[in-house]
């Protein structure tokens, strides 16, 4: 039932840190935070995600969501610091493939 | 028959007139202290409304006499913006949760009858009775 | 009635006001329920007391008499808070008898019909979190012994996620053709979700076509947890993993597929990320131990062995379900 969401942004670029869990309660919270920035033309965001200790597919709906928009306006996502938890959650759903997504301990994609 | 007064709400000293001369006309009739209470709380709502959504308005009271039976009347007018949802006014939990006080939905349970109607853009007109039993 | 109420508060009050004892409390708090339950609001109860005040001690200073009409003035709005609420309660009782209408609606119109093939013991079972289901299972089969399996999984809980699930079911019975491919019915659902929903709303399915004259199982996946293998002859358990992208992302998504033989007494485990997902209170429950469970039951029937798993993950949760549970069970007789 917790999370904390800072989103900061200087020229379209958006830096973004999440802590916490995303599940049913919280992402409520992520979407709205989120919702703020994905109109706007060309925005560059970049959220990092290595305190995140869990999100389930309500989570990841957020993030999708977030990314088609972002994508359809020119923009760009890349979200930072998975957990192997979580990278697994995109792997299978075949959104590591299209996401620009980095785990923990790696340096490239 | 009736007989009526009223007070012109711009500032929110004005609330305070309203309720006053609301209690009078209640007391006058012969409510008691609860109803009394009920009534002015009802004209307090009408006439922030009035001081928050419009700017300005019109809180008039009306001494009524139907079938033997005496009430109060209280109109609310304002020539604002209208609500535009009116059923999503009505609703219990709209206004309170938003720590708006009781709201509408409020003034119709403290009042016996209540009428509302508004036009957006032109104004908002409600009227609401209780009787003396 | 209310004189009644005003006569018997003065008595109440007057016994206390003698003795103040705990038995004159509890007859108080006794007669509180009473009030409630006859509707007295608290503004009327002031008035009451201050009435009753006035009869017992006619004397008192005016201060008194002025701060009772204070208090009233205070109490009306926890009245209208007090009225408020009740009717709220009545609304939500009538949203949860509508609830209750929706899900035996959406009960029947998800029933499929378990095919029964030669050589293949099916064991199922679907329970959602909340009333309803945004899990699905769905079978198409046909005369020759082919039988497709669908498990899909709304993203959301709740009303959202059945609505969407329908849409589903429409679009598998438009398929109607079961030696169809995986990969095409993937496609072919994909593009009927992705035009009709929210941008914030997928679905994940598993999709296994079984062909009992050869005992394969032909398998693709859009974004769902993988299916798992038990081989009898290993006692090990794989992943049948296929790359495919979530429903509803992308219009262009292609879904791969693979097939796998199956061999006396294996083991195709297909479920949903609320049996994966669950969470004790010292963390997540890992896979290995789904496994165990089945590895316990694994020589009996297939529906003896989903029970079992359900049950002990069930118990493990205290009995808290934190997603709709789908778990499916082929076992190769």
């Amino acid at each position: 039932m917790n999370i904390q969401v800072e989103l900061e942004e200087t020229d379209n670029k958006l830096k973004g840190y999440i802590h916490g869990e995303i599940d049913a309660h919280t992402a409520p919270v992520l979407r709205e935070k989120l919702e703020a920035y994905q109109n706007k033309d060309g925005v560059n965001a970049e959220l990092d995600l290595s305190d995140v200790d869990y999100m389930d597919s309500t989570g990841l709906g957020v993030f999708v969501a977030f990314y088609k928009s972002v994508n359809a306006k020119g923009g760009h996502v890349k979200l930072t610091g998975l957990s192997s938890r979580l990278k697994r959650l995109f792997d299978i759903t075949g959104l590591g493939d299209i996401m620009d997504i980095e785990s923990v301990g790696k340096g490239g994609n | 028959m009736s007989n009526q007064s009223s007070v012109e709400i711009l500032t929110e000293w004005d609330i305070v007139a309203a309720r006053q001369l609301g209690r009078n006309v209640a007391k006058e009739l012969g409510f008691g202290t609860v109803d009394q209470a009920r009534i002015t709380t009802a004209i307090s709502e009408l006439a922030r409304n009035i001081y928050l959504y419009a700017g300005q308005g019109r809180i008039e009271i009306q001494q009524l006499t139907e079938n033997g039976v005496k009430g109060i009347l209280i109109i609310a007018a304002d020539q604002g913006p209208g609500i535009p949802d009116v059923r999503r006014v009505m609703e219990d939990g709209f206004s309170t949760s938003g720590g708006l006080g009781a709201g509408l939905p409020g003034v119709k349970r403290l009042m016996d009858e209540f009428k509302i109607e508004t036009i957006p853009g032109e104004g908002t007109d409600i009227r609401a009775t209780k009787w003396l039993r | 009635m209310v004189h009644k109420i005003e006569n018997q508060y003065k008595e109440i009050l007057n016994q206390y006001m003698q003795r103040q004892s705990e038995q004159n409390l509890y007859v108080g708090q006794n007669f509180s329920r009473q009030l409630i339950s006859e509707n007295i609001s608290p503004e009327e109860v002031i008035s009451v007391h201050k009435a009753a005040m006035q009869e017992i001690y006619k004397e008192l200073p005016d201060v008194v008499w002025h701060s009772f009409d204070f208090l009233i003035e205070m109490m009306i709005n926890y009245g209208l808070a007090l009225q408020e609420r009740q009717s709220l309660l009545q609304r939500q009782e009538e949203i949860r008898v509508e609830m209750d209408l929706a899900a035996n609606v959406q009960e029947t119109l998800l029933k499929t019909k378990l095919p029964a093939l030669k050589g293949l013991d099916i064991g199922l079972l679907s329970i959602p979190a909340r009333k309803m289901n945004g899990d699905y299972i769905y079978f198409i089969s046909d005369e020759e012994g082919h039988a497709g399996i669908a498990v899909a999984d709304v993203i959301g809980k709740g009303l959202p996620a059945a609505l969407c699930m329908s849409m589903v079911k429409f679009g598998m019975d438009s398929l109607n053709n079961s030696p169809a491919s995986p990969s095409e019915v993937l496609g072919v659902i994909n593009r009927v979700v992705e035009k009709s929903i929210d941008d914030s709303m997928f679905v994940s399915m598993f999709y296994g076509r079984y062909d009992a004259s050869t005992a394969a199982l032909t398998y693709g996946s859009a974004g769902h947890e993988p299916a798992i293998l038990y081989r009898s002859k290993t006692g090990e358990f794989d992943e049948l993993y296929a790359k495919g992208l979530l429903l509803g992302v992308s219009p262009a998504a292609a879904y791969e597929e693979h097939t796998v033989q199956l061999e006396e007494n294996d083991l195709v485990i297909m479920m949903t990320d609320g049996v994966t997902e669950g969470r004790t209170d010292e963390g997540f429950i890992e896979r290995e131990v789904i496994f165990e469970l089945i590895q316990q039951k694994k020589d009996e029937p297939a529906q003896t062995i989903v029970q079992h798993v359900y049950d002990e993950l069930e118990r493990m949760q205290n009995a808290e379900l934190r997603d709709d549970f789908t778990l499916v069970i082929y076992k190769k007789v």
